[in-house]
């Protein structure tokens, strides 16, 4: 056998084996990663609107137990009607978007979660944001998957960074919508005092991972927007079955 | 046991007189990464230690039969094989720690320190001896991590292995954390003073070669 068709035939050999031991490891770890990607969402989707403490470490039992007993994944259409799925919207319109909602021991609402699933600059940023019932104040920003450089955009998903949002405002002074961005630098060396309240401090060295986050979160707030109106003026509205095991309370259901 | 077991030779001198940080200066990146809390070190450092000892056996198994005009990237292959499967396996059973490590478990696979054993030693020497030698290169580089873990964790937090550690009394006299440990320039620091503390120690009887 020829030295060149002795290398090939091993490449191509260790391939193989390579490749078995791969797939192998793959298939046995994956249902075990998925749980825990799972109870990781969950984790910050509890975090975003501070039923979890940052600092601390909780069971998986312990999140699924403050999840149901808090959260309640629902959808909302165009008009900010609130839905129980996401195949509720009528077929006038565009797709429904998914939303969570935070209840307190009163079955009250406290909270609303949205989504974030926004370009950075190495990949997408996905997280959680946390609005308060008024429909324009921060409750909580939460990061849990990203590919932003570690060190600098990277540090989107440190506790320094994500707790600059709360108490924020998406509107100006005069309740017009303007949502929330990033600034270049400390928030209070770059914008005027009146604009503080939209502005969250940057990282330095990081600056175009800001200018995605702010350009993606004005996107999903502005699709999130008559929802949040609703909240503001106090009106919401739902769409459910009649026999919906959970109602929300403080919502008047659609008239047919 | 007796002082000159080649054996024991082989799993010590890596972590003194050949240290793979402290003397060869490899695998700094990673040291200056990971070594913010003592638990990510420590978790580097096994999977650290189980990819070299593993790949430098399999390595050394092959070591008659691998055609010479491919033999760093089937090092390679070998390698990185069984750092996906440590990367896998944190990812199911210590995601909290393995998120934190982000890509540095990844990056094993261009430590220069796995490379650097399998083209010195496995290549050369049979696979039990490889695997020790593997295994006395992942404690050398585990121990100065979690040595500089340790240093980092403590000034820089007031923790060990996340647990409180400095007494709330010391803070209410006005003790306060030093952030700059929790900076990758303290670990550079850190491992430069650690360097020059190796060096000044070994002075005059030789670094064993």
């Amino acid at each position: 056998m020829s030295d060149q068709l002795k290398s090939i035939t091993f490449a191509l050999a260790l391939c193989l084996v390579c490749s078995v031991l791969l797939t192998a490891a793959s298939t046995i770890f994956k249902p075990a990663q998925e749980q825990n990607i799972k109870t990781d969402r969950r984790k910050n989707i509890l975090k975003a609107v501070g039923l979890i403490d940052p600092e601390s470490a909780y069971s998986s039992e312990r999140v699924d137990q403050l999840y149901s007993k808090h959260i309640m994944q629902l959808a909302v259409d165009q008009t900010g009607t609130i839905l129980e799925s996401l195949q509720g919207a009528q077929p006038s319109q565009e797709a429904a978007l998914p939303i969570y909602l935070a209840l307190d021991t009163q079955k009250e609402i406290d909270a609303y979660i949205l989504p974030i699933e926004t370009r950075g600059l190495w990949g997408k940023i996905y997280g959680y944001l946390a609005l308060q019932k008024d429909g324009a104040t921060i409750k909580g920003f939460t990061v849990y998957k990203h590919s932003e450089t570690p060190g600098l955009g990277g540090e989107i998903e440190n506790r320094w960074f994500q707790k600059n949002f709360a108490g924020k405002k998406i509107v100006n002074q005069s309740n017009q919508f303007v949502s929330v961005s990033v600034s270049k630098g400390k928030a209070s060396d770059t914008v005027t005092e009146q604009n503080l309240s939209n502005y969250v401090d940057g990282i330095s060295g990081a600056t175009l991972t800001g200018q995605y986050l702010t350009k993606g979160l004005q996107t999903i707030l502005t699709e999130y927007e008559p929802l949040s109106i609703r909240f503001r003026q106090n009106i919401l509205q739902c769409r459910m079955q009649s026999d919906a095991p959970s109602k929300v309370q403080g919502c008047e259901n659609e008239k047919k | 046991m007796k002082k000159n077991n080649p054996i024991l030779q082989i799993f010590l001198r890596p972590i003194w007189g050949d240290n793979p940080i402290n003397i060869q200066m490899l695998g700094i990146c990673s040291a200056l990464a990971v070594t913010v809390q003592l638990k990510t070190a420590l978790v580097m450092a096994l999977a650290m230690t189980f990819v070299v000892s593993c790949s430098s056996f399999i390595i050394s198994l092959m070591r008659r039969q691998i055609p010479n005009n491919i033999r760093i990237i089937v090092e390679l292959s070998v390698i990185s094989t069984f750092v996906i499967i440590t990367d896998e396996f944190l990812r199911a059973y210590f995601y909290d720690t393995s998120k934190q490590l982000s890509v540095f478990v990844g990056l094993i696979i261009t430590n220069c320190i796995v490379m650097g054993r399998a083209e010195s030693f496995a290549l050369s020497n049979p696979p039990h001896l490889s695997f020790i030698d593997g295994m006395g290169n992942g404690a050398g580089y585990g121990l100065v991590l979690v040595s500089v873990a340790f240093i980092r964790e403590l000034l820089g937090s007031g923790k060990l292995f996340g647990v409180q550690v400095v007494p709330e009394s010391l803070y209410a006299i006005g003790y306060e954390d030093a952030g700059f440990m929790l900076l990758a320039p303290a670990a550079f620091i850190i491992i430069g003073l650690m360097v020059w503390l190796q060096k000044t120690l070994t002075k005059g009887r030789g670094v064993n070669k």
